[in-house]
């Protein structure tokens, strides 16, 4: 009987076999339980010998959250106050995938160093290397390391610079650890981006006259853009699901060591919104400046 | 070195000096980290007070990784790591390059409704379902299919996944392991990206949709397969909360016996460490190192071919 059928019905038929397997993880791994966690946000769990049981609360978990918890709302704050990094990753990723795009000695040994991160920055040894490597109070000789913000501190104390801009410099120091190691994938995906964009577009701007500031604004730069967006997606994500970030650590607390489930549903549920708020903002703010090139 | 001889001569020294002055700077920050871990690893516990040793340690000692190496069960963990990370790996690969071969090149109902389906996967963070996730997998039963034939025979029948590999090798396997929304978007991108006249002489030499996949688009997906390989590992390798909530508490992978190395070495050595952060230090550098090393040394003996794979990956 299927041999019967048109091609374009098979064809059909044939794509959704492709993604059947996809979809069956989708339900089974993604959907049931995203539907469970914004069931369980209405509930008051707890655990007995048969497994979890709920009573329904109505929405009181929800504003618990957001008018009576003293934490849940600073540390929201705390994590759009990160965001700022985001536009300083791109920037960074973009110079240093620019750098890695021409041929010259030593390339192959940068672009392995620009890799590492990628490799090995998990998210539980970047937290050791911030309170180990970092810290201001545990190295006995600090003066003597240069990105040690203590030995800096007293640099410029020297310098009679005022408190407030050495706190200001050295936050911006501590920083920099955090934007070089989180800019690992965004450098590779925009040097995937570079490769992509066919070489006799800039053989044709070099006849032309432009010189490598107009082909950089002219050519790569509106090319790359859909590049940008994905890396800016990207990095709001990886920033807002991070081992070290505040409040991924208050939900995992309230959840397994203070065993109040729903409470915890419930936090994790708003802060996904906040999460989908802020990539749908940045979605719409991007959108109109994405140059589709076509072939 | 022609490069560098051309450009003296033509007066652009100056920027060539800049640039590598730059890329000195940025490779330094960016091995800082990793130097710090060595020098620190082999140093003795007293060198750590002497003012006078920077980097190069006047005294080796090798008790932080012997210390390490015991408090983290080590060779387990390792063991645990690879078995995950290659594991999800190969699946990831499998999985992601199907489903994206379909959203590439087949129209089929719905086909937009279910690639928002893919990104939004992206867009969860995992804590937001990781309790029902757990759970799901605490008391496995898809579909309620183990269930229903628990009631026909009677008998309770819902399988414990917490503790084995196969919380991880059945996601994977499904297209939903860690960040299978992106190895899907990369090999959609790919797909697309290649001529469909290989698929149509395909076609007309008689071969069916599979074959045509397997034997003509696959092979030709080398760069995909190899980024997606790559990710899929790395991510699984160093992933900390599905590792900890889905092996349980007699397994860990590396990463979850790093996270919990300061309070496991307090308890080894006793409690005059635990009062001394320098002496510990050491130790925790060393299980620092022992935990990226293997991956370190991987990466060393791939890294050119995997990155001109990524470089080159081809999405768009």
């Amino acid at each position: 009987m299927f041999k019967k059928l048109p091609y374009h019905t098979k064809k059909k038929i044939y794509g959704f076999l492709f993604i059947t397997p996809w979809l069956v993880g989708f339900l089974l791994f993604f959907a049931v339980p995203f539907v469970q966690s914004c069931v369980y946000g209405f509930q008051d769990l707890k655990t007995t010998v048969s497994g979890m049981e709920g009573t329904w609360v109505g929405l009181s978990n929800f504003s618990y959250a957001l008018f009576r918890d003293t934490q849940f709302i600073i540390q929201c704050a705390g994590s759009l106050r990160d965001l700022i990094t985001v536009p300083l990753i791109l920037v960074y990723s973009l110079c240093f995938a620019l750098l890695l795009k021409k041929e010259y000695p030593g390339r192959t040994l940068m672009r392995a160093i620009a890799f590492l991160p990628v490799i090995i920055g998990s998210g539980v040894l970047m937290d050791i290397m911030k309170t180990d490597v970092f810290s201001t109070s545990m190295n006995s000789s600090e003066t003597t390391y240069l990105f040690s913000a203590s030995g800096l501190t007293g640099f410029f104390e020297s310098m009679g610079l005022s408190a407030g801009l050495i706190g200001f410099i050295n936050n911006v120091i501590s920083k920099i650890f955090d934007l070089t190691w989180r800019s690992g994938v965004q450098i590779l995906l925009f040097l995937a981006g570079l490769h992509n964009i066919p070489s006799y577009v800039y053989e044709a701007a070099d006849i032309e006259g432009a010189n490598a500031l107009e082909q950089f604004f002219k050519i790569t730069l509106p090319m790359l853009t859909p590049m940008i967006l994905l890396n800016a997606v990207y990095s709001v994500i990886d920033i807002f699901s991070d081992y070290g970030n505040a409040i991924i650590q208050m939900i995992y607390n309230t959840a397994f060591t203070n065993v109040r489930f729903g409470y915890a549903s419930a936090l994790s549920i708003l802060y996904f919104l906040m999460v989908a708020v802020v990539l749908v903002v940045l979605y719409l703010a991007m959108k109109r400046f994405i140059v589709h090139a076509e072939d | 070195m022609g490069t560098i001889v051309y450009k003296l001569k033509s007066g652009k020294w100056f920027w060539t000096i800049c640039k590598y002055a730059i890329l000195i700077l940025l490779a330094y920050q960016l091995l800082y980290p990793v130097l710090y871990m060595v020098s620190a690893s082999i140093k003795d516990p007293l060198d750590t007070y002497d003012p006078s040793v920077i980097w190069i340690p006047k005294h080796l000692s090798s008790v932080g990784f012997m210390d390490a190496f015991r408090s983290m069960k080590y060779m387990q963990a390792l063991l645990g790591s690879f078995q995950i990370g290659l594991g999800c790996a190969v699946l990831d690969v499998v999985s992601s390059a199907l489903a994206g071969y379909g959203f590439a090149r087949y129209q089929f109902p719905f086909k937009n409704v279910f690639f928002v389906c893919v990104i939004l996967t992206l867009m969860v963070p995992t804590q937001t379902i990781i309790l029902p996730y757990y759970l799901n997998m605490r008391y496995f039963n898809p579909a309620g299919i183990l269930g229903l034939i628990g009631k026909i025979t009677g008998r309770e029948l819902s399988v414990n996944l917490v503790g084995s590999n196969m919380a991880f090798y059945i996601p994977s396997a499904l297209g939903a392991g860690i960040r299978s929304g992106l190895y899907i978007y990369i090999f959609k991108q790919f797909f697309e990206g290649m001529s469909s006249a290989l698929e149509e002489s395909a076609y007309v030499d008689g071969s069916g949709p599979l074959r045509t996949f397997l034997y003509i688009m696959l092979p030709n997906a080398k760069n995909a397969v190899v980024t997606v390989f790559l990710f899929s590992f790395v991510w699984h390798f160093n992933d900390y909360y599905l590792s900890k909530q889905l092996l349980g508490t007699t397994r860990r992978t590396l990463i979850v016996a790093l996270s919990s190395l300061r309070v496991d070495l307090a308890a080894l050595i006793g409690g005059q460490t635990t009062t001394d952060p320098l002496r510990i230090q050491t130790r925790i550098q060393a299980g620092c190192l022992l935990t990226i090393l293997p991956m370190f040394l991987l990466y060393m003996v791939a890294q050119r071919k995997l990155a001109d794979s990524i470089e080159h990956m081809g999405i768009k």
